[in-house]
């Protein structure tokens, strides 16, 4: 015991006399069991959002080094960091594009979630936590598009504050909260900075920490596993020894043939990121001009087709259809969980999903073609 | 841990491959990043720039010798150079041109003027040849070449006044042009071929920017100082002070300038003197809105002002509502008027008599009364007039009429006096000037009923 305590290096002595946690808990952590259908890559997209994330702060906080989030200045920043300083282009044209893969992911994630019915007891709270995760990622792309301050950057956030405002209650209160008065003004950009790079993100941390928990101790999902095997968290099977142990066959490690996994996605992302860079640098249009509102306004792409439903329908229709969506969105889980207790084994959650999917695209399609 | 891991073993080598592949991936990217910006980072490379063979000829001589290659750094960044006009398009000189100069076996000018820019800017050089910018250096015999050529002398003007004007460029026996007269980027200078004025005086060379045209301190580099401070005023002045807050907003750069539709933050000189507006097109004749001359003792309409002064007013209608911008001219003429009618005739009209007296020097500048005269209407009254044109009130007020009135009572008159008593009765008997015998209430509001009657205070 004497011998073995002297071949332990004097700088991991100190530290763990100072930080006295159990070690073997991380590792006994680092041995989550995955289940076998995570080889699969379209199982990855739960972290391909939590890498993004890291690249998104990462990047975003180069970007704030540099961008002044005042109206006389923050297009001037912008086009500082992409022309003159040095790789500010690259740096800026990785975050641009991240939010966009961001957006993606997670929705492709909520559909994978969605049809493999993921959601259902015990991981209805998950679903609702991913919907907030999904609100907040919009969040950080409206926001973040509006720190730009170019013409189209400036009037989409202004006309998507003035949709805000329409929403019944909480619209008027929720518009001058971002814009810091009646109409956009000087304080407007920076509520937003404020909101992009401290607000959204402290919020956003919370609730991926809640996610990953929830994750970790309901364990995932096996796909193919009846309900019974589904609904009983996979981290609590231990050994006689106390030992969490879990069959070959059915699952494997999540260190180091998940992380594995995960490093691929990373670097993938990252190069693709790069050569979305190289061939499509973060555009900068002229810069906003509150005198001269430009013909076509258009949002961010991800917001196509929320504006095309605004466009389809009269504002009051618009709005019942909005807080009929979110509703339908978060209570998903517990309403299609009543509706299996009625009728047990209906899959009509496929219909309901595929049709939501469709018409998403439908209205996305359409807005970009008009 | 192999109990855990048996099945996946084969995968995760698998697996391992794949992350050293996009590691290689990823890194091959960055390196990529990298050569793009150290090419970013080359000045020459931040414009596309083409040359012609001869010019690529000039270029690759300059950089070997290192002799002015930032210019040619500033040339690649230029229009020109994107469009592939070279050095030899301006610099190539003629068997028979006075300025050719043999160099390396290329006739080449020293000095390209408007006559080479005509080739390709036609309209633009005749609209500048018929401006009074082109004729600046026009001024031999004036009072002002008087003071810098020969009270003061000629290295002062040759540094001073002809750096703006413009100076007579001499060539020796080569075609080089002499210390002296170049170099000179004056805006009227005399150029070997024959040609008035530079157009590198707003647009420098190498780069000749449209940007740097639109820079109230391009025109600020002579338009300032103690007897034509237009830049003091327009910083002074709303206009200035909104370009300053928001020149960001200004576009400063953009192909097509256009004040109303591709700016609206603030004018610039530019901007109401020579660009574009949404009813006006671009005209580089400096003068085509100006009305009034406001630089000789006494202010004079100019030839078809009202045409001008419509010009003008179009201008300001880009922004401004009829009501404003007529209420503003009338405010304006009003001031030169005062200034005309209650200072300068009748200063000059004292010089008259004293000169017919006999009681002047022929020599200008030789008495210390012309110094006086010199400065009331050549400093003190072109700030008062300037000032009112261009809504600077400090410089209307403080460093113009303030001034004008100081000197005219307390220096002018009593010299004038002391040369000749009684030469200033008439001029001082005008209602004018009647506040100087003291005035009893009801003799001041006779006064500014006078004011408002002859200078007017209503709406057009």
């Amino acid at each position: 015991m004497a011998e073995r305590k002297r071949r332990i290096p004097g700088w991991l002595r100190f530290l763990r006399e100072r930080v006295p946690v159990n070690v073997e808990v991380f590792e006994e952590l680092s041995k989550e069991p995955v289940p076998n259908h995570m080889k699969n890559w379209w199982y990855c997209l739960g972290g391909t959002p939590l890498i993004l994330l890291g690249i998104q702060i990462l990047t975003g906080i180069l970007l704030t080094f540099y961008y002044v989030p005042s109206p006389d200045a923050a297009h001037a920043s912008v086009d500082k960091i992409t022309r003159a300083l040095p790789f500010g282009w690259w740096i800026r044209s990785l975050h641009h594009w991240g939010a966009n893969l961001m957006v993606i992911a997670v929705t492709l994630h909520m559909i994978r979630v969605f049809f493999t019915g993921a959601y259902r007891k015990p991981r209805e709270l998950n679903w609702m936590i991913g919907v907030g995760l999904l609100i907040v990622t919009l969040g950080f792309g409206f926001t973040g598009y509006a720190l730009v301050y170019d013409q189209r950057s400036y009037w989409a956030a202004t006309v998507g504050i003035n949709i805000a405002e329409q929403a019944p209650l909480v619209g008027p209160w929720a518009a001058r909260l971002l814009r810091g008065g009646a109409t956009v003004n000087p304080t407007t950009l920076t509520r937003l900075f404020v909101f992009h790079i401290g607000a959204l993100p402290t919020l956003m941390l919370i609730l991926v920490a809640f996610h990953v928990f929830l994750m970790r101790i309901h364990g995932i999902m096996e796909i193919d596993a009846p309900p019974a095997v589904q609904e009983t968290p996979l981290t609590v099977k231990e050994d006689r020894k106390g030992k969490r142990r879990f069959d070959p066959d059915r699952y494997f490690a999540f260190f180091p043939d998940h992380i594995t996994t995960e490093m691929i996605v990373a670097l993938f992302l990252l190069t693709f990121l790069t050569m979305l860079a190289i061939v499509f640098p973060a555009p900068l249009g002229a810069p906003a001009n509150p005198d001269e509102t430009p013909l076509h306004i258009k949002p961010e792409w991800y917001f196509f087709p929320i504006f095309r439903w605004l466009k389809l329908t009269p504002l009051p229709l618009f709005m019942g259809g909005m807080i009929l969506a979110g509703f339908a969105l978060v209570f998903w889980p517990f309403l299609e969980g009543a509706w299996r207790r009625r009728r047990p084994g209906s899959e009509a959650a496929m219909l309901v999903g595929a049709a939501s999917v469709l018409t998403v695209l439908l209205f996305l399609i359409w807005e970009a073609l008009s | 841990m192999s109990e855990q891991t048996g099945s996946t073993s084969v995968s995760l080598q698998f697996k391992k491959v794949i992350v050293a592949l996009f590691a290689v991936a990823f890194i091959a990217a960055v390196v990529m990043v990298g050569l793009i910006e150290r090419e970013r980072a080359k000045p020459e490379k931040a414009a596309v720039f083409h040359a012609d063979e001869k010019s690529q000829q000039c270029i690759n001589c300059h950089e070997e010798k290192h002799i002015a290659v930032n210019w040619i750094r500033q040339w690649q960044q230029s229009r020109h150079a994107e469009k592939g006009i070279g050095c030899i398009a301006c610099h190539e000189a003629k068997k028979d041109d006075k300025d050719k100069w043999e160099h390396e076996g290329f006739l080449v000018t020293h000095v390209p003027s408007p006559r080479d820019c005509y080739g390709c800017h036609e309209k633009q050089v005749e609209q500048f040849e018929n401006s009074h910018h082109a004729k600046a250096s026009n001024f031999i015999g004036s009072l002002d070449n008087i003071l810098g050529e020969v009270v003061e002398g000629g290295p002062a003007a040759n540094l001073g006044c002809k750096q703006c004007h413009g100076s007579t460029v001499a060539l020796d026996d080569k075609g080089v042009p002499v210390a002296g007269s170049w170099p000179n980027t004056g805006i009227g200078r005399k150029n070997p071929d024959g040609s008035q004025g530079t157009c590198t005086a707003c647009h420098t060379r190498h780069m000749f920017s449209k940007q740097q045209a639109r820079e109230p301190r391009t025109c600020g580099r002579c338009h300032m100082g103690p007897d034509h401070p237009q830049i003091e005023i327009f910083e002074e002045s709303k206009h200035g002070i909104m370009f300053t807050a928001f020149r960001e907003r200004m576009a400063l750069d953009a192909d097509e300038w256009i004040v109303g539709k591709t700016y609206t933050a603030a004018p610039t000189c530019a901007t109401c003197h020579m660009s574009a507006t949404t009813t006006q097109d671009l005209n580089h004749d400096v003068g085509i809105r100006i009305a009034w001359t406001l630089r000789p003792l006494v202010s004079k309409r100019m030839e078809d002002w009202e045409a001008k002064r419509d010009r003008m007013k179009g201008v300001c209608l880009e922004c401004h509502a009829q009501t404003w911008v007529n209420n503003y001219f009338r405010m304006y003429d009003d001031a030169v008027n005062l200034y005309n009618n209650k200072f300068a005739i009748p200063a000059q009209n004292i010089m008259n008599k004293l000169t017919e007296a006999g009681k002047l020097e022929s020599t200008p500048f030789a008495d210390p009364i012309r110094w006086t005269f010199f400065e009331l209407w050549h400093h003190e009254g072109r700030r008062a007039r300037m000032g009112a044109s261009m809504m600077g009130p400090d410089f209307t007020q403080w460093h113009g009429f303030y001034e004008v009135a100081k000197h005219f009572y307390a220096k002018f008159i009593p010299e004038a006096e002391a040369l000749l008593p009684g030469v200033s009765k008439e001029a001082l008997d005008m209602p004018e000037h009647a506040w100087k015998q003291g005035m009893t209430e009801e003799q001041i509001k006779q006064m500014l009923d006078f004011y408002q009657n002859r200078y007017g205070q209503s709406i057009e």
